[in-house]
């Protein structure tokens, strides 16, 4: 094993292979200090990550009394979560947020890269004007688009309501559930394609220019360009992207409740479970692992389907 | 490129950026335009002031709140009433004078501050010696390693949450406030601490390997080749992960507000505002200064960094 790792071609950035004479202590005394090294930071994944992973799966089976006694259940939890309909409609509106705020994202993230691509003047200024919202806090901003849809003064009613004439009465887009999440995948588009468009173009800029000069030469029009030299380029960017923004806003959490706690979306209806009125712990528990397993199972069909490794 | 200025296209194209920019700013200016409004021009949809209103920035900020007037209708009823004791009359104007009660915005701000500096300080200490071990060093169980650093991304908060509030609170660690700090502060420092490994191993793998082997001819241990050329070598690398973990840290909401639902004086700035909002000293423009006070450090860390940080991004974001 040892062997077959010296032979094997290096990196350019690997540390070149040892030389083989007296290469036994001292790969052993490198052996030793890399372990002490990164020992202290596994120990704390493992304790404070991997560890209540586990236990997670372990509380899951088990109900909890105020009295402090924990009673095994079996998977009286599990059918308890599966069973209950506010279960599945927060499937439904995960399922809804994620697709709708992954599109919009990375279409969005694609457009604007392409566009920042061009030269233009200012550019460097524009650049960074349109990374704001994804540095600033989430809780300093959430502020700000709930008075946007705000019934009585906010700026989306003045336009749809006063000037164009759209709704026939002031309304509040974040009050019911179902006009709600769309504000909520509107707000998670604009927080995150920065970072999306931030990855797409440092990809743009990679690309060989003479692929376009040579297309051009060829009489390639604009969006044969697009189609036959960007898009594949870019392919292999947009499809990780795509599965990164899937499993963080499968998981969101933030971004979605402190919008709107309308909008219950698998994390926040686990959240409202386990520390809100009864303080359901043991289904919390459980529906943190049915969480997990949906998204595992995602990415095993993405990574097979789409990335095709 | 074939020259082809096509003005209707030119101007398209500037329509086109302004309405990006327009997009990505709308919510920021709205929310400056908003904290430095009085309430009778909150329905005026213009975005500019018709008078500049700094009431609200004063008094997060506790400026001059001690001058600040006692509304005359509270005085008369106090004249009014002689059957209050002292010690209510004092309640009463307190109510009033210190507005440190309604929303201390200065101590919340200083909890975020102690909490995120401090778990940043923490991960990035112990991500530079663990980044180099499995950048640097070979030994079995390296890539391990840094595949389950990788694997480590797609545990949501959620996912954590439950099992680390029961743990620390059977160990008693929640039950007292310091406990209870310790306790934030290391769930901080472990969030962070996966994204600041990562990062850095990318990082040091670009340093080049012929300057340690310079220093190890000169006979430096390994230790010292850290100190002495990987640390300053990467300063600017070891620096963005900072602050991108000052960011995770100065962000988050959820752990905080379970772990601290209990503890008033230890509320962070998320938490803080969010119980402002939903509280009955809700008022636009306070909310708005202090959302503009919340944001403004770390949009200005970051644009004072922005370079360096996109790249940092760009490389350790993203996996190709």
């Amino acid at each position: 094993m040892r062997e077959l790792k010296i032979r094997k071609p290096t990196l350019p950035h690997d540390p070149p292979p040892i030389a083989l004479a007296g290469m036994n202590a001292r790969a052993l005394r490198e052996q030793r200090f890399g372990w002490a090294l990164v020992s202290p930071s596994v120990f704390i994944i493992l304790a404070l990550i991997l560890y209540p992973v586990v236990y997670n799966i372990y509380l899951s089976f088990f109900e909890f009394k105020l009295t402090g006694d924990n009673i095994f259940v079996g998977l009286r939890n599990y059918v308890g979560v599966i069973t209950d309909s506010e279960f599945h409609l927060a499937i439904r509106s995960t399922l809804v947020y994620v697709f709708f705020s992954t599109v919009g994202t990375t279409l969005l993230g694609l457009g604007v890269a392409l566009v920042m691509n061009k030269k233009f003047p200012l550019r460097g200024f524009v650049r960074s004007l349109i990374l704001l919202p994804y540095v600033a806090p989430v809780i300093s901003v959430v502020f700000s688009w709930q008075f946007i849809f705000d019934p009585v003064n906010g700026i989306f009613m003045d336009v749809f309501h006063n000037k164009l004439g759209l709704f026939a009465e002031r309304f509040s887009l974040i009050g019911s559930p179902d006009t709600a999440i769309w504000v909520a995948i509107l707000f998670g588009i604009w927080k995150n394609f920065p970072f999306t468009y931030l990855m797409i173009l440092s990809r743009l800029q990679a690309i060989d220019e003479t692929l376009y000069e040579a297309a051009e030469v060829d009489g390639a029009s604009g969006w044969q360009k697009f189609k036959s030299i960007t898009l594949p380029e870019v392919y292999f960017v947009v499809s990780a992207l795509i599965l990164l923004r899937v499993i963080w806003n499968f998981n969101k959490f933030e971004e979605v409740y402190l919008l709107t706690s309308n909008v219950k979306v698998l994390s926040v209806y686990t959240y409202l479970k386990a520390f809100t009125g009864t303080m359901d712990l043991g289904q919390g528990s459980t529906l943190a692992v049915l969480q997990f397993v949906i998204l595992i199972g995602f990415i095993l069909f993405y990574v097979k389907k789409v990335l095709k490794w | 490129m074939v020259k082809k200025k096509n003005p209707l296209k030119s101007f398209g194209f500037f329509l086109l950026i302004l309405s990006i920019v327009a997009f990505s700013i709308f919510p920021f200016v709205q929310m400056l335009s908003l904290s430095l409004k009085y309430q009778w021009d909150w329905g005026n949809p213009s975005l500019i002031p018709r008078k500049i209103n700094l009431e609200a920035y004063k008094e997060l900020l506790n400026i001059g709140q001690d001058l600040k007037n006692v509304p005359e209708s509270v005085l008369t009823l106090l004249d009014e009433t002689p059957e209050l004791t002292s010690l209510q009359r004092a309640a009463i104007l307190s109510k009033y004078q210190s507005t440190g009660e309604v929303f201390p915005f200065l101590r919340y701000f200083g909890n975020s501050l102690l909490l995120s500096l401090s778990a940043a300080l923490l991960s990035v200490c112990l991500a530079i010696f663990g980044a180099y071990s499995f950048s640097r060093l070979r030994y079995r169980g390296r890539s391990v390693i840094q595949r389950g650093v990788l694997f480590v991304y797609m545990f949501g908060g959620i996912l954590l949450l439950i099992p680390l509030y029961r743990l620390f609170a059977s160990m008693g660690l929640l039950s007292t406030p310091t406990g209870t700090f310790v306790g934030l502060l290391v769930v901080y420092m472990v969030q962070t601490l996966p994204v600041s490994l990562y990062m850095l191993g990318n990082y040091f793998r670009t340093v080049p390997f012929s300057l340690e082997e310079a220093a190890m001819l000169e006979g430096a241990s390994r230790m010292g080749i850290i100190m002495k050329i990987i640390i300053p070598l990467s300063a600017s690398a070891i620096a963005t992960v900072y602050i991108y973990s000052f960011m995770i840290a100065w962000n988050e909401y959820l752990f905080a507000s379970v772990f601290l639902k209990n503890y008033k004086m230890l509320y962070t700035l998320p938490i803080g505002l969010k119980t402002l909002f939903v509280s009955k000293n809700a008022i636009w423009d306070r909310i708005m200064s202090a959302s503009m006070l919340t944001a403004v450090p770390v949009m200005a860390l970051f644009m004072s960094i922005q370079n360096k940080i996109t790249g940092g991004m760009a490389a350790g974001g993203v996996k190709e």
